[in-house]
């Protein structure tokens, strides 16, 4: 059943992926790449908190990705969709690694160490630059780089398989032992769950998820710097969209990144690009939702729902 | 080699003032309510701007202001806790991070719209003074009055602390909530006092750096994870603690600085890496009680 659903996400995904860039004009088809790379990492930072990993490092995976992705694909030219290899290679060993080391700290303090990690690297990225170019930043090489509509089905591609995976991981037993693990890692451990083996399995997925968001974004833009590839920008809008979509959800972090989407392109809209009002709308979401709607527009509907289906029974029980 | 020596202690010792400032009030917040506040960088960005337009505007000094500041700052500490962190303070701690988080999202964004990205900085005489100790040892004025408010501030609130009621209340809530409330202590309100008091240290501290660091919308960040990486390396709930792990990471800053070469691009970098590595090999930090499970 469970498999059967992911083939189907995973199935109406692709097809969606090859055949929508297609018809879809230019502006959109940038729109759909951005939205399908929010999704990605939306997805992966769920993945996560779901299993009670605050993250906000996830700008550390991303440049990960981004970076071996274009470094390898200008030393030895390979295509663009080959240079997601590397990056899942990286983005989860990373994630492996930094799970394991972490593997005593609990909410805050794993919070608050993938954000020291993710900072650590935005300085050997910016120190090494025999490797990276330092502060110059690298410049993809332009040959190798896709055209529009490849772009677009490149990213819906990920996205999908990444939705896939997560559905999959959300609806198969794990889950109950991931929830477990979210309430009390120790309480977890007493009932046979062993909180190690899932704490670097999860992480080691999502560090791979998001360096291929990363991967997107430097074939998108073309260039990197340390700076704009472990921007804490990247983290942000990893946690805003579940959050306003409804956390530990698999639809939460789609729809929410869509209404993020949209809210950023109405703040475009309207202030022109003026800087600030864009982030500081995306604060006060994060406000907003964390105070009024903490279980986000997923819980909204179904309180809706609720409410819809029990109303005609009310009204038979009045008369 | 000998002025060398005494002028990387010189200067670790006072980076370390500038240090404490920065952590003391994170610290005495978290060791009361147990929420990291990820929006105390942004509160001290605030407190640097309103000594900026203080001096610039009126013509005050920063260290004259810093008073008013701080008390602004408190009030506007406890009245943003009522209004938001107060409602959520029983829930899990993710919503916790999102929330300050966001805070100072909303915080900086407001100072980019309100007075550009653009740099400033008070320019009092003694910012740019310094003086010789010997032949080769310099003593920046500016750092040396940082580092004396420190001691100040760290003197008065460690006695605060000790013997006033309201600060033996609070460590009694640091201790153990429910005990606290079960001595007719209420909790709430201690929490509210602490985050306040947290947010005028925030202030003062912002007074002090706007004669010290460049003020922009963006100065907050970096003194937030600086201020995290102190407080974990001397353990999160001891003011002491944040004195040692202030001058720890000032001392090895400067070390880096001066020795290793590229040195000050890599000591930006010390902190995260002590922070892991702190995380990993000694979790409950330097003097800390509190385990990680938080």
């Amino acid at each position: 059943m469970i498999w059967k659903r992911t083939g189907a996400i995973l199935a109406v995904g692709l097809v969606a992926a090859f055949v929508l860039p297609h018809f879809l004009p230019p502006g959109l088809s940038d729109w759909v790449t951005r939205l399908a790379t929010l999704i990605l990492i939306a997805v992966s930072w769920n993945m996560m908190a779901n299993a009670g990993l605050i993250s906000l490092g996830h700008s550390g995976f991303w440049g990960l990705g981004a970076y071996s992705a274009a470094l390898l694909a200008n030393a030895f030219h390979i295509p663009f969709w080959l240079s997601i290899v590397p990056a899942i290679l990286l983005g989860g060993i990373f994630g492996a690694f930094l799970a394991y080391i972490t593997g005593r700290l609990r909410g805050l303090f794993f919070a608050i160490s993938t954000l020291a990690t993710s900072e650590a690297l935005r300085v050997v990225a910016l120190m090494v630059p025999k490797l990276t170019s330092g502060a110059e930043g690298v410049f993809v090489y332009d040959q190798l780089r896709p055209d529009r509509i490849t772009m677009t089905t490149f990213s819906l591609c990920l996205t999908a398989v990444a939705v896939a995976v997560s559905y999959l991981l959300l609806r198969s037993r794990y889950q109950y032992a991931l929830r477990a693990m979210r309430d009390s890692e120790s309480a977890a451990q007493m009932l046979g769950v062993n909180p190690a083996r899932f704490r670097i399995g999860v992480t080691t997925l999502s560090g791979a998820m998001a360096a291929c968001a990363g991967v997107i974004s430097v074939w998108y833009t073309g260039y990197l710097d340390p700076g704009s590839a472990f921007d804490l920008k990247v983290t942000i809008s990893a946690q805003i969209a579940p959050l306003f979509g409804g956390l530990y959800t698999i639809v939460g972090p789609v729809i929410g990144s869509i209404a993020v989407m949209a809210l950023s392109e109405l703040t475009r809209l309207y202030f022109n690009y003026s800087g600030g009002v864009g982030l500081l709308v995306y604060g006060g979401v994060l406000v907003f939702g964390v105070l009024a709607m903490p279980r986000g527009l997923v819980g909204l509907w179904e309180r809706w729902t609720k409410r819809a289906s029990k109303e005609p029974s009310l009204a038979a029980g009045a008369k | 080699m000998l002025g060398l020596t005494l002028q990387i202690l010189v200067d670790s010792l006072l980076l370390g003032g500038v240090y404490t400032l920065m952590a003391v009030g994170l610290s005495l917040a978290f060791g009361v309510t147990r929420i990291i506040n990820f929006a105390h960088g942004d509160i001290v960005m605030y407190g640097a701007y309103a000594a900026f337009f203080a001096f610039v505007g009126l013509n005050v000094d920063p260290l004259l202001s810093l008073l008013l500041v701080a008390a602004l700052g408190g009030i506007g500490g406890y009245l943003l806790f009522k209004l938001t962190l107060d409602r959520i303070i029983e829930s899990a701690g993710i919503n916790q991070v999102l929330l300050t988080f966001g805070i100072g999202l909303v915080l900086q964004n407001v100072a980019v719209i309100l007075w550009t990205g653009d740099e400033r900085s008070t320019t009092p005489s003694y910012a740019f003074d310094s003086w010789f100790l010997t032949d080769d040892v310099i003593v920046a004025k500016g750092r040396l009055i940082a580092f004396i408010l420190a001691a100040v501030f760290v003197v008065l609130l460690l006695a605060w602390l000790r013997w006033s009621e309201l600060g033996r209340a609070t460590r009694a809530v640091s201790q153990n909530r429910a005990a606290a409330s079960l001595m007719g202590i209420n909790v709430r309100a201690m929490y509210a006092l602490s985050f306040g008091l947290s947010s005028a240290l925030g202030t003062a501290t912002g007074a002090i750096m706007s004669f010290l660091l460049p003020i922009t919308p963006f100065m907050g960040f970096p003194i937030l994870v600086k201020a995290f990486a102190i407080i974990i390396l001397g353990g999160l709930d001891s003011v002491i603690g944040t004195v040692i792990g202030a001058f720890f990471l000032a001392t090895a800053e400067t070390t880096i600085g001066y020795l290793v070469p590229q040195g000050i691009g890599w000591a930006e970098g010390v902190a995260f890496f002590l922070l892991v590595l702190v995380l990993i090999a000694r979790p409950t930090g330097i003097l800390g009680t509190v385990g990680r499970e938080a």
